[in-house]
C-alpha cells in the first residue's frame, strides 16, 4: 500500500463507520461515513513488540487508491508520549490530512454506547480522541480484536467505559502474572484465556472468572483512581454493594459489576371486573364516576365476558370515558352513519374504476386473500360462505377508505378478528378497530421503523433487566430480536388462545402501569426461556424456532404477573436510565435538571406510541452520563 | 465454508402474499395441505432430511411473509442461504410480475459472492386452479433469461410435482455448495480470531 505502510499489514477493516466526533482538523469529515482499519507492523526481529494503529478513512477516498493516501499522520493527542510513525510533521500538516490515525499507545480508554454502535476513544484527558458510529453491525468485532492487542477492563464508574492498562504499569504486569498463576492450559495471554472460556461457555467461565474477578476489580480501581483524579468518586464506589458478575459466551468477556435491581414482587392477577362493579360506577347521567379505579381493576384482572362488549368500546376510545349515556347513543348513530358512508364509497366503485386504480385493486385482493385465512379454525369464521368473513372483509375495506395512506397491512386482520367476534356489530367493530389501530399504527409503517424501534426497545429493556441474556443474544447475533417480531406486530395474537388474547388485550388497552407494557411482557417471556436458550447454546435459527414454538404454550396470567413485577423493579431502581424511562413513559431525570433536553415531555406523555426515530430513543451517551452524575450526586454526595 | 460432515442446505422461499409458500413447505415436509394456514408473520422454517446421491443432507426451508413492506427484515433470514425458491401463482398475473423484484431484493440482501451463479428455482403454484393466467411457456421464457433457472409447475394442494421440485432445489443447492467453497464474502481472515458462529454468514449482524 502506501509508502508509510510498507511495514504494515491490515489486520481488520470495517466499513460503514461514521465519524461522530474528531479533532478540529477533521471537522469537515464529521458525520461522514468511512472505513476503519487496524494496521500492524510486520514481523520484525529488531522490534520486540509490534506497533499498531487505528485508521479511519472517509469513503470518498477509495481503499485501493495508492495516490491519495500519501497524506496521513498520526494523531498525537498526548504530548508526553510522542510516538509518530513518520517522524516530525510540518506545522501545516493537519490541514491537509485526510485519514484519522490513532496510535494504540495513545488510547487510554474507550467507551461503548448505543448498543455497541458507538465507540469513543479517550486519550486520558477529558477530551475524546474521536467518536465513531458503526452503521453496519456494531463495534463488537473491533473490540474483540482490540482485546487481543490491548489489556483493558471495564471501569467501575461506568460499565461502558473500558480502561486500557499501561504496559509499563504494575497493574499490567501483575495482571499477566495473575493470569499465568492461574495456569489456564499453560497459556498466559489474556486473549487465549478468553478464547478458552468461549469454547466452554457458561459454567466454565463462571468458575474460572470467580478466581480473577476480585483481582481485576482491584486493578481497575487503582488504574481508575489515576484516570479519574478529578472525579471525587471514591466515596460513592465504596458504597455500591459487592455483587460482581461475569459475562461470557461470546467474543469477549466482560467482568463487571451489575447494579442490583430491587427484589421482584409477585403480582398475581385478580378477578375480572364484575358487572356489579361496572354498573355501580355510572351516575344518574350514565357517566362513569371513577375511571381510574375501573381501569385499575381491568388491568389487574380483565373484564367479565358479559360486559366486555360495553367496556371495550371505552377501552378502544370509541366511547369517551367521560361520556353520558345520551352522548354515547348519539355517538353510535353518527358514527354508524359515517361508517356506512365510507363503506358506500368503495362499494360503489365500478369495474372500470377499479381497473384504473391499481393501488386500490391490490389492497382489495390482499384483503380478500387474508380474510380467507384469518382464524378459520374458530367456529365463528369456519366454513364456506361464512357471513362473518364478509363482514371482516367489509370492515377492512372500509378501513382502507378511512386511512388510505396506510391501507391494509398483513396482521391487521388478526387484530380485527377478535373484535368482530365479540361485538358482532359492523360499525361498532369498525370504530373499535380504528381505536385499536391508533394504539399500534406504527407497527405497520411502510419502512417498518415502528417495529424496528420496538425491537430495539425490547432489547434495551432486556439488557437492563437481564444483562446475561442480552449479552448472550448479542454474542449470538440475535440482538436484532427479530424472533420476537410476531409477538409485537399483533400483540401476541398468534401466541395465545382466543380467550387469552381477549383478556391480554383488554389489560394492555388500559395503558397501565406504563406505556409499552407489552415489551415488559416480552422480557418476562424471554427471561422464562433463558435457560432453554442459553443452556442449549442456541443461535439465531434455533432461538427463532424455539420462540415460534411457544405458540399456545404461554401462561398469560403468569407473564402479566412477572411483567408487572419487572415494572416495579424498574420503577423503584435507583439507577434507571433515561432511555428506559423514555420507553416506559416515566419522567426523565435529565428533564428535571435541564430545560432544553432534546426529548419533549409531550412525546412521552402521549397516549399513543412515541413516533420518534430509533436513534432518538437511544438516548445519547452524554445524557446517560448526565443521569449518572446526577444520581451519584443525589445518592452519595 | 462447506463442512465435510453434516450438510445443511438453507433454502429460502419467496414470492407474493398468498401464492402458497407455506403450503408448499408443509406439503413437502409434512405431506399435508390445509386451507387454514394463516398469513405468515415474521418467518419460520421446517427441516427435512433427504438423501441425494447417497449423501444425507438436511434441508432447512424458510418461509417468510409475502407483503412487500416486511422485506426489509429479510436480511436476518436470508443470510447463508444455499438456494432461493421463487414462487408465483399461475392464476394471478401480478404475482408473476413481482418475480424480478423478489429476485433482485434477495440478491441485494443476501449478497452472495457470485450473484449470477446463485441457484434459484422457480415454482408456478396452484396449477389445480382455473383459469390460468401465466402459461408454462411464458414462465420458461422468463427462466431462460435468468441463467436457465429451473422451472416447475406445482400444486401444493394436490402434492403435484412438489417432491420433484424440492429435490431439484436440494440438488442445485448442494451442487453450488460443493462447487464454491463459500457463497458469501467473508471478512478478512484475521477476523476469524472471533470464531464466527455461522460457517458462511458474512455480512452484518443487524439489519436495522
Amino acid at each position: 500500500m502506501e509508502d508509510e505502510f510498507d511495514d504494515y499489514q491490515d489486520v481488520f477493516s470495517q466499513d460503514g463507520v461514521l465519524l461522530r466526533q474528531a479533532p478540529s482538523a477533521y471537522i469537515q469529515y464529521i458525520n461522514t461515513i468511512g472505513t476503519l482499519y487496524i494496521w500492524e507492523t510486520l514481523e520484525n526481529e529488531a522490534c520486540h513488540s509490534k506497533k499498531r494503529l487505528l485508521e479511519w478513512k472517509p469513503n470518498d477516498v477509495t481503499v485501493d487508491s495508492d495516490v491519495q493516501d500519501q497524506e496521513w499522520a498520526v494523531v498525537n493527542t498526548v504530548q508526553k508520549r510522542v510516538r509518530t510513525l513518520s517522524g516530525n510533521l510540518p506545522p501545516d500538516y493537519y490541514a491537509r490530512l485526510k485519514n484519522l490515525k490513532i496510535n494504540f499507545e495513545d488510547i487510554k480508554s474507550f467507551r461503548i454506547a448505543n448498543k455497541s454502535r458507538q465507540l469513543t476513544f479517550f486519550d486520558g484527558t477529558s477530551d475524546s480522541i474521536c467518536s465513531l458510529l458503526f452503521q453496519h453491525g456494531n463495534c463488537e468485532v473491533l473490540v474483540s480484536i482490540l482485546r487481543s492487542f490491548l489489556k483493558f477492563g471495564p471501569s467501575r464508574r461506568d460499565k461502558h467505559l473500558f480502561v486500557i492498562y499501561d504496559a509499563d504499569s504494575p497493574e499490567y504486569q501483575e495482571l499477566n502474572k495473575t493470569f499465568a498463576a492461574l495456569d489456564f492450559k499453560n497459556e498466559n495471554s489474556l486473549w487465549t484465556l478468553f478464547k478458552n472460556i468461549k469454547e466452554h461457555p457458561y459454567e466454565g467461565s463462571l468458575e474460572a472468572f470467580s478466581k480473577v474477578t476480585n483481582y481485576v476489580y482491584r486493578s481497575v480501581d487503582a488504574n481508575e483512581a489515576e484516570f479519574l483524579q478529578q472525579d471525587d468518586l471514591n466515596r460513592s464506589l465504596s458504597e455500591i454493594d459487592d455483587s460482581s458478575t461475569v459475562h461470557s459466551g461470546g467474543d469477549y468477556e466482560l467482568v463487571q459489576k451489575l447494579p442490583q435491581l430491587p427484589k421482584r414482587k409477585d403480582f398475581p392477577r385478580c378477578r375480572p371486573l364484575t358487572e356489579e362493579q361496572w354498573r355501580e360506577q355510572f351516575n344518574y347521567e350514565g357517566r362513569l364516576e371513577d375511571v381510574e379505579s375501573i381501569k385499575t381493576l381491568i388491568f389487574r384482572g380483565g373484564v367479565t365476558p358479559s360486559i366486555r362488549k360495553e367496556v371495550w368500546k371505552f377501552l378502544l376510545d370509541y366511547h369517551p370515558w367521560n361520556s353520558t349515556s345520551a352522548e354515547r347513543q348519539k355517538c353510535n348513530s353518527t358514527k354508524s352513519e359515517e361508517y356506512y358512508l365510507m363503506k358506500l364509497q368503495w362499494k360503489s366503485f365500478t369495474k372500470t374504476q377499479e381497473d384504473n386504480f391499481s393501488d386500490f385493486a391490490q389492497r382489495k385482493s390482499l384483503i380478500d386473500k387474508d380474510v380467507n385465512r384469518t382464524d378459520r379454525n374458530l367456529d365463528f369464521y369456519a366454513g364456506d360462505n361464512n357471513f362473518n368473513l364478509t363482514t371482516l372483509n367489509d370492515i377492512l375495506m372500509t378501513y382502507v377508505m378511512y386511512n388510505f395512506d396506510l391501507g391494509y397491512v398483513q396482521g391487521m386482520s388478526d387484530l380485527l378478528s377478535p373484535l368482530l367476534m365479540l361485538l358482532e356489530h359492523e360499525s361498532d367493530t369498525f370504530w373499535c378497530f380504528v381505536g385499536f389501530m391508533n394504539k399500534l399504527i406504527s407497527n405497520f409503517d411502510i419502512d417498518q421503523a415502528g417495529m424496528k424501534e420496538q425491537l430495539a426497545n425490547l432489547y434495551t429493556l432486556l439488557a437492563f433487566i437481564d444483562p446475561f441474556l442480552a449479552n448472550y443474544l448479542e454474542t449470538h447475533e440475535c440482538a436484532n430480536m427479530f424472533f420476537c417480531f410476531r409477538w409485537l406486530l399483533v400483540w401476541f395474537k398468534r401466541e395465545l388462545k382466543q380467550d387469552d388474547v381477549m383478556r391480554f388485550w383488554e389489560v394492555l388497552w388500559t395503558g397501565y402501569p406504563c406505556q409499552n407494557f407489552h415489551l415488559l411482557v416480552g422480557v418476562a417471556i424471554l427471561e422464562q426461556e433463558r435457560g432453554a436458550l442459553m443452556e442449549n447454546n442456541y443461535g439465531f435459527t434455533e432461538i427463532l424456532k424455539h420462540i415460534n414454538e411457544l405458540n399456545g404454550k404461554l401462561d398469560m396470567s403468569l407473564m402479566l404477573n412477572k411483567a408487572e413485577g419487572i415494572f416495579y423493579q424498574l420503577k423503584e431502581s435507583d439507577h434507571l436510565t433515561d432511555n428506559i424511562r423514555f420507553i416506559l413513559g416515566l419522567p426523565l431525570l435529565s428533564q428535571q435538571t435541564s430545560a432544553n433536553h432534546s426529548i419533549s415531555p409531550d412525546s412521552s406523555a402521549n397516549h399513543s406510541q412515541p413516533r420518534c426515530s430509533v436513534d432518538h430513543v437511544r438516548i445519547s451517551p452524554e445524557s446517560d452520563e448526565a443521569v449518572y452524575d446526577r444520581s451519584i450526586t443525589t445518592n452519595f454526595l | 465454508m462447506a463442512s465435510n460432515k453434516k450438510v445443511l442446505l438453507k433454502v429460502i422461499i419467496l414470492g407474493d402474499s398468498s401464492v402458497g409458500k407455506t403450503s408448499l413447505m408443509n406439503q413437502y415436509v409434512n405431506r399435508k395441505f390445509s386451507n387454514q394456514y394463516k398469513a405468515t408473520i415474521g418467518a419460520d422454517f421446517l427441516t427435512k432430511e433427504v438423501t441425494i446421491d447417497d449423501r444425507t443432507v438436511t434441508m432447512q426451508i424458510w418461509d417468510t411473509a409475502g407483503q412487500e413492506r416486511f422485506q426489509s427484515l429479510g436480511v436476518a433470514f436470508y443470510r447463508g442461504a444455499d438456494c432461493c425458491v421463487l414462487v408465483f401463482d399461475v392464476t394471478a398475473p401480478n404475482t408473476f410480475k413481482s418475480l424480478d423484484s423478489w429476485r433482485d431484493e434477495f440478491l441485494i440482501q443476501a449478497a452472495p459472492r457470485e450473484p449470477d451463479n446463485f441457484p434459484f428455482v422457480l415454482l408456478g403454484n396452484k396449477v389445480d386452479l382455473e383459469p390460468r393466467a401465466i402459461s408454462a411457456k411464458r414462465a420458461q421464457q422468463w427462466c431462460q433469461a435468468k441463467n436457465n433457472m429451473p422451472y416447475f409447475e406445482t400444486s401444493a394442494k394436490e402434492g403435484l410435482n412438489v417432491e420433484q421440485a424440492f429435490l431439484a432445489i436440494a440438488k442445485n443447492a448442494l451442487a453450488q455448495q460443493n462447487q464454491s467453497v463459500d457463497l458469501y464474502n467473508e471478512f478478512p481472515d484475521q477476523i476469524k480470531l472471533t470464531n464466527t458462529q455461522k460457517s458462511n454468514g458474512g455480512g452484518d449482524s443487524c439489519a436495522c
